[in-house]
């Protein structure tokens, strides 16, 4: 069976700065993933390449087998690519549910002349994105539901932020969710929760997951396979022990010598 | 030839205006991200104020006192009111809006813009004043040789100019405020942090416009003559658009920018046609700025996302 | 409140029980109602208006009222809803009202029965605002603003010149008279009640239309748009589209309102179209509340209530010192601070009055515009020179040095430095403003969106916005 998700000898460079060099990742169907690496090393800009957001100076990467360089991200978005961003990116001004429910417009098909004659199609399709919206926002418990659905997204604290922005990206419906530092800013509790909440993303909500942490506690509970970046390539890849004892990524984290001592 | 070495002249002294108000405007953006709307009113101010020193002095045909002194009076007392004036506005309408959305500032600037057109029209009636420049800068006067037929006041203009660029490219290169505008332009709350003075920084960015401005309007007096409250409007979109074309945050680009727009409008008035020359010209920016944003010297910026 | 509370929770049952007495009791009652029920109501008591009021000019303000309130709908659209800055707007409104002159006069010698036109001219001008918007697919902000600039003035200049090219389309700078009123089912429109009631019908309908458009999956997505068009495309928004769709929309709206105005003016005229109008339809949005249909149409309504209140002297003072009451009585706490305000200028000005008055006697020779009582209130209380035009001009210079002064004060001087300050007001009011109701209207309206947009940008109808940072 074909990866669900692929990239191959991948570049990219802003200005003189080559950020990502030749990079190879394949993403089975249902599995967690976790790409590592210290800061600057690209990860997010692996993210940015995969939703369409630049677009890469060479390499391909295909999407369920469908090569989607070049497409715009809306494209890519709704072929099943879904992300959330390490610095969160929520509609501030748009209540909790709304922002779950626009995260489905490529999936609906409601045109204006048919909201304003509120032919039955319409409501239809309305409710049924309500009911999703719903149930997509109890997956949190009870954080984000009952009066909080209309709560406004700029009064909401940094934790259920973060988890809207999970829900919002579930809404799209994709096959494979791109999870950029979602333990970012918690205490311990809630860390260990996003690590629960990640695993049942995949058993329960059937997503395959790739997710950007710097928490090795998260990585190691919730990931298939590990991949390690450092300067835009990768540097290793296997289970969290074979590449969290790897030369090359102790190096990378702790410097020269290090590996040496460990 | 003689006629399109003319309109070459023209078009020179037109851009030289445009690439003084082009530079302040590019200033002002580059520093705070602000389209400031409101400057061509300010450059509106620095003619009428030339024409109050002028008028004090003498009038056009009765000056007090020499000529070259009249002139740097003129000049100076415009430069100073417009600084003056434009930072005033930045204190006033701007500065509380400082960390608000980008349509804010842009929709205050059209009510300063429309504030001071008014105030200008009530204070001192719809009369157009006159600078008659010739009554003192004789035309006769001025570089005659062969197909270049170029007036003293022409020269003055596009000499002016060209030291003022100098020397703010110097200014902003070298100095140390130089270098704090550069820094609030790329990252303001870095500079901040680097102990740079945003405030001043800004402020002073708007005074160097105002002042731009200013010497922009007794250039537009003594060239044209007429000067009239709406005289900023039009002048300041074609600024705008030659600070973009030539790549906003960019001297030398403000300053490409500002003579490409006015040999443009100069040569599209004079071979294609006068009366649909702003049509023309319009249309000719629109099209560059959908097709090069960042115009011919700008750095194309990367945000990260 | 404590550690680690939600303050939104906290507030919950403030906000769901609101504020108690009459007011929020009413305020409670009335949110209750469904919308189309509410906009009933409205719709009800405005269609009493013509039926009351005597003077067909005081009707003609309504239907101008109604006007610009579709405008400010319109606009809404792309600045409220999708946070793209038009500013050729009025353009689309031109085009509009051009379009219908062209199919419903001589000029060109068509004249197409009223249902037919009105549906092109909707068409068309939507199809304009389709292409006009194709800029914002690359420029966004300022950029944008600029170039829908450029287009209006482009389409200024076009309709001014249009006969140089040959062919005498568009009248020039004398526009194209003789437009036909509306006409349909067997009805001919012919006074201002009958446009009144048109008018209103229209704007039920253009609000309800855009009211389902807004809490439908395209509202979402144009909201979503406006607060991060990045984040909107990465969850399936295609933002160009949309943008193309808010222009075309509030282009359709503006085309749809040029023709109304273009067949009740009989005729359309190349000034109604200038930058000048174009800022008026911004301060009716802004005042009223970018974002909110109520809003647009509040403010439409209220802009040009103040604006046409303001060419009759003797009502434009009632509506400045009304005004003037107003902004005291909300922004000067506690009660006695504000009698102690008002007490101490109306007392400065009969003793200005009365020594300059000796000194001067041609100092308080002149004439005031308001009548009555009041008007001889302030006869005797306002300093009015024989010849005020010089005094009143460094007196309107020194107010505004005042009024800026007074941003930068603490708010004990503040208090002191306001009652010299309303004195100088009401001094520059009399002997300068109202002797120019258009360059005051202007001055108003320059005002008005500078203190809004810093003090109130939501507007009076509007919701607080919070910016991505």
């Amino acid at each position: 069976m074909a990866p669900l998700l692929e990239l191959h000898g991948v570049s990219k460079s802003f200005g003189g700065l080559r950020v990502i060099q030749g990079l190879d990742l394949t993403v089975e169907e249902g599995e967690i993933v976790s790409l590592i690496g210290p800061n600057g090393a690209g990860k997010t800009t692996v993210f940015n390449l995969v939703t369409g957001v630049y677009a890469p100076d060479e390499g391909t990467i295909r999407l369920a087998g469908e090569d989607i360089v070049g497409l715009p991200p809306h494209r890519i978005a709704t072929m099943g690519a879904a992300r959330t961003f390490q610095s969160i990116r929520l509609f501030l001004n748009m209540s909790v549910r709304e922002n779950v429910m626009v995260a489905g417009y490529g999936r609906t098909q409601t045109r204006p002349w048919q909201a304003v004659l509120r032919t039955r199609g319409a409501r239809a399709e309305e409710a049924e994105e309500q009911r999703l919206a719903e149930e997509l926002l109890s997956f949190f418990g009870k954080r984000l539901a009952g009066f909080r659905l209309e709560q406004p997204a700029y009064s909401l604290s940094y934790a259920n932020r973060r988890r809207l922005e999970i829900a919002r990206a579930m809404a799209t419906k994709p096959r494979v969710l791109l999870l950029d530092e979602p333990a970012a800013g918690m205490n311990p509790h809630e860390t260990h929760e996003i690590t629960e909440l990640t695993a049942r993303l995949r058993d329960e909500g059937g997503f395959t997951i790739v997710v950007i942490e710097h928490d090795m506690h998260v990585v190691e509970g919730v990931s298939d396979r590990v991949v390690a970046l450092d300067h835009g390539t990768v540097i290793a890849e296997g289970s969290f022990e074979q590449v969290a004892t790897h030369p090359a990524v102790i190096e990378a984290y702790l410097g020269k010598g290090a590996a040496t001592t460990k | 030839m003689d006629f399109f070495v003319q309109q070459l002249v023209n078009g020179l002294t037109l851009g030289s205006l445009y690439a003084l108000l082009a530079l302040g405007y590019s200033i002002v953006y580059g520093v705070l991200g602000l389209l400031n709307f409101a400057q061509g009113e300010v450059y509106m101010v620095g003619a009428f104020i030339g024409f109050g020193v002028l008028s004090g002095l003498g009038g056009p045909t009765a000056l007090v006192m020499p000529v070259p002194f009249a002139l740097l009076l003129m000049f100076t007392a415009a430069a100073l009111g417009s600084g003056v004036l434009s930072v005033t506005i930045e204190r006033v309408a701007f500065k509380p809006l400082r960390d608000s959305s980008r349509i804010a500032p842009l929709i205050t600037a059209l009510g300063v813009s429309v504030f001071l057109q008014n105030a200008v029209l009530l204070l001192l009636g719809p009369d157009i004043r006159n600078y008659d420049a010739s009554s003192f800068i004789p035309f006769t006067s001025g570089i005659h040789a062969g197909p270049l037929n170029v007036s003293l006041i022409r020269i003055i203009v596009i000499v002016t100019t060209v030291a003022v660029m100098i020397a703010l490219t110097l200014w902003v290169g070298r100095s140390k405020l130089g270098r704090s505008m550069r820094a609030v332009s790329y990252d303001r709350e870095a500079a901040q942090m680097i102990g740079v003075d945003v405030d001043r920084t800004i402020m002073i960015a708007f005074f160097v416009g105002g002042v731009l401005a200013g010497i922009a309007g007794v250039m537009a007096g003594l060239v044209f003559s007429r000067v009239f409250q709406l005289m900023g409007f039009v002048a300041g979109l074609k600024a705008f658009t030659g600070a973009v074309i030539g790549g906003i945050g960019s001297i030398p680009g403000a300053m490409l920018g500002g003579m490409l727009v006015g040999l443009a409008e100069s040569f599209t008035a004079a071979y294609i046609s006068s009366t649909f020359q702003n049509v023309i010209v319009f249309a000719v920016l629109v099209v560059m700025m959908v097709v090069r944003p960042t115009g011919l010297l700008g750095r194309p910026a990367v945000s990260k996302v | 409140m404590s550690i680690g509370s939600d303050r939104w929770v906290e507030t919950a049952e403030s906000r769901t029980e609101g504020p108690r007495g009459w007011w929020g009791q009413g305020m409670r009652h009335w949110n209750s109602l469904p919308p189309l029920g509410r906009l009933g109501i409205l719709v009800a008591v405005a269609a009493l208006v013509p039926l009351v009021v005597s003077s067909d000019f005081l009707v003609r303000v309504g239907v101008n009222g109604m006007l610009l309130a579709l405008l400010a709908v319109g606009l809404n659209v792309s600045v409220g809803w999708a946070g793209l800055l038009d500013l050729g707007f009025v353009a689309f409104y031109g085009f509009g009202a051009y379009t219908f002159a062209l199919l419903s006069s001589d000029q060109l010698g068509i004249h197409l029965p009223t249902l037919l036109a009105v549906p092109i001219v909707i068409l068309a001008t939507g199809l304009l605002g389709l292409v006009l918007g194709l800029p914002s697919w690359r420029l966004s902000g300022d950029y944008l603003a600029i170039v829908t600039l450029f287009f209006s003035q482009i389409f200024l200049e076009l309709t001014l010149n249009f006969d140089r090219l040959g062919v005498d389309l568009t009248g020039g700078p004398n526009g194209i008279s003789g437009v036909d009123s509306f006409s349909f089912l067997g009805f001919e429109f012919s006074s201002s009640t009958s446009y009144f009631y048109l008018l209103l019908v229209l704007i039920a309908l253009i609000v309800t239309m855009l009211y389902l458009v807004d809490r439908s999956r395209t509202g979402r997505a144009w909201r979503a748009l406006r607060d991060d068009p990045l984040a909107a495309e990465i969850m399936t928004v295609p933002i160009r589209r949309l943008k193309l769709m808010a222009f075309a929309t509030g282009a359709a709206v503006a085309g749809l309102a040029g023709s109304v105005f273009a067949s009740f003016q009989l005729g359309v005229y190349p000034l109604n179209f200038q930058i000048q109008f174009l800022i008026v339809i911004y301060a009716a949005l802004i005042l009223g509340g970018s974002g909110s249909l109520a809003g647009a149409v509040a403010g439409g309504i209220v802009v040009t209530l103040v604006l046409d209140l303001l060419r009759d002297p003797a009502q434009a003072s009632a509506a400045f010192y009304g005004l003037i009451a107003v902004t005291l009585i909300a922004k000067v706490r506690p009660w006695r601070t504000l009698a102690a305000v008002v007490g101490a200028t109306v007392a400065l000005g009969f003793v200005v009055h009365v020594v300059v008055g000796a000194i001067w006697p041609d100092a308080v020779a002149g004439e005031v515009e308001a009548t009555g009582v009041f008007g001889s209130a302030i006869q005797s209380w306002v300093v009015l020179p024989e010849d005020p035009t010089t005094i009143g001009n460094w007196a309107f210079c020194a107010l505004v040095l005042g009024v800026i002064a007074l941003t930068r004060v603490s708010a004990r001087t503040r208090t002191i430095l306001l009652v010299p300050l309303l004195y100088l007001a009401a001094f520059v009011w009399e002997n300068r403003l109202v002797d120019e109701p258009s360059i005051t209207r202007q001055l108003l309206l320059g005002v008005l969106l500078i203190v809004m947009m810093i003090s109130r940008p939501h507007g009076l109808l509007g919701t607080r916005r919070v910016e991505r940072v």
